[in-house]
């Protein structure tokens, strides 16, 4: 007798496998958090006992921050203005100059964005001698500023 | 007379290649993500001028308060005292005197609190600092 034996086709079953890889990707893209990696490079000066001023720092633009309501002011060599005109004023020093320093001097109040744009606005302006001294330094300093 | 029937295809969707599909996103995903050692909410200030900050910087965040929260770039970060920034900065320098150190503060936070972060960074012989800025709209 003939016994007709039906073959069954050998399968894995993967009509799943797609359920379960977008559950991880639900889960990676839940859990992740979108991180900010971009800023604005500074250099600090070493820190050597010797605090005397730079030689420079008479000759130095001087951008002084002060806080005004939720605004602040820009006195660039005791001029007051706007924050789009500092490049213009320093373009024609910088060009007789290039390693013409810098110094940002934020008032202690002022807001931390305020010194952020000067700080953009210098650097778009390439000045490659900029100067944030901190308040010791600056009392280290004297009466340049 | 008897029209026989088309043979009728039988219809489905191919759904084999969906897994692959979902792996490479999958992949990709882990690819891209950056395990943040700081997750401090802060309104960071503006710039046009961003350069890429080094991934395994220590962070150090100031929020609008003053309040400072402080990693060396492989622990979460935690809070930390303001007079404490100097001999945190200094354990990460001493293994490292190369160690780039991101200023994350609050645009709003009062120059004087990253004032003091700067000095004691600074007495540190911290060299390398960067500070975190969003994207700047023109216009």
């Amino acid at each position: 007798m003939k016994v007709s034996k039906k073959k069954t086709e050998p399968e894995i079953p993967t009509a799943s496998m797609a359920d379960i890889a977008f559950l991880l990707i639900v889960f990676f893209m839940i859990t992740s958090v979108f991180s900010v990696t971009r800023g604005m490079e500074f250099q600090l000066p070493p820190n050597d006992k010797n605090d005397a001023p730079p030689d420079t720092a008479e000759e130095a633009i001087h951008v002084h921050v002060i806080p005004a309501g939720a605004d602040c002011i820009f006195e660039v060599d005791k001029q007051q203005m706007e924050l789009a005109d500092i490049q213009i004023y320093i373009e024609p020093k910088l060009a007789r100059n290039p390693n013409k320093f810098v110094i940002i001097d934020p008032d202690p109040d002022a807001p931390y964005r305020c010194m952020v744009d000067a700080f953009d606005e210098l650097k778009q302006a390439q000045v490659k001698n900029i100067s944030i001294p901190t308040t010791a330094e600056k009392a280290a300093w004297g009466g340049v500023l | 007379m008897n029209i026989r029937k088309p043979k009728r295809a039988e219809s489905y969707i191919p759904t084999a290649s969906m897994a692959d599909i979902a792996f490479l996103l999958i992949v990709f995903f882990m690819v891209t993500t950056t395990i943040t050692v700081d997750r401090t909410r802060v309104a960071l200030p503006t710039s046009l001028e961003r350069t890429e900050v080094p991934k395994d910087a220590a962070v150090i965040s100031v929020e609008e308060g003053g309040v400072v929260h402080f990693s060396d770039g492989e622990e979460q970060s935690r809070v930390i005292n303001m007079g404490d920034v100097l001999p945190a900065a200094a354990f990460v320098i001493e293994k490292n005197s190369l160690k780039w150190f991101v200023i994350k503060a609050d645009g709003n936070a009062e120059y004087q609190h990253i004032d003091r972060v700067m000095e004691q960074l600074r007495q540190a012989n911290v060299r390398n600092i960067a500070m975190l800025t969003g994207q700047e709209s023109v216009g």
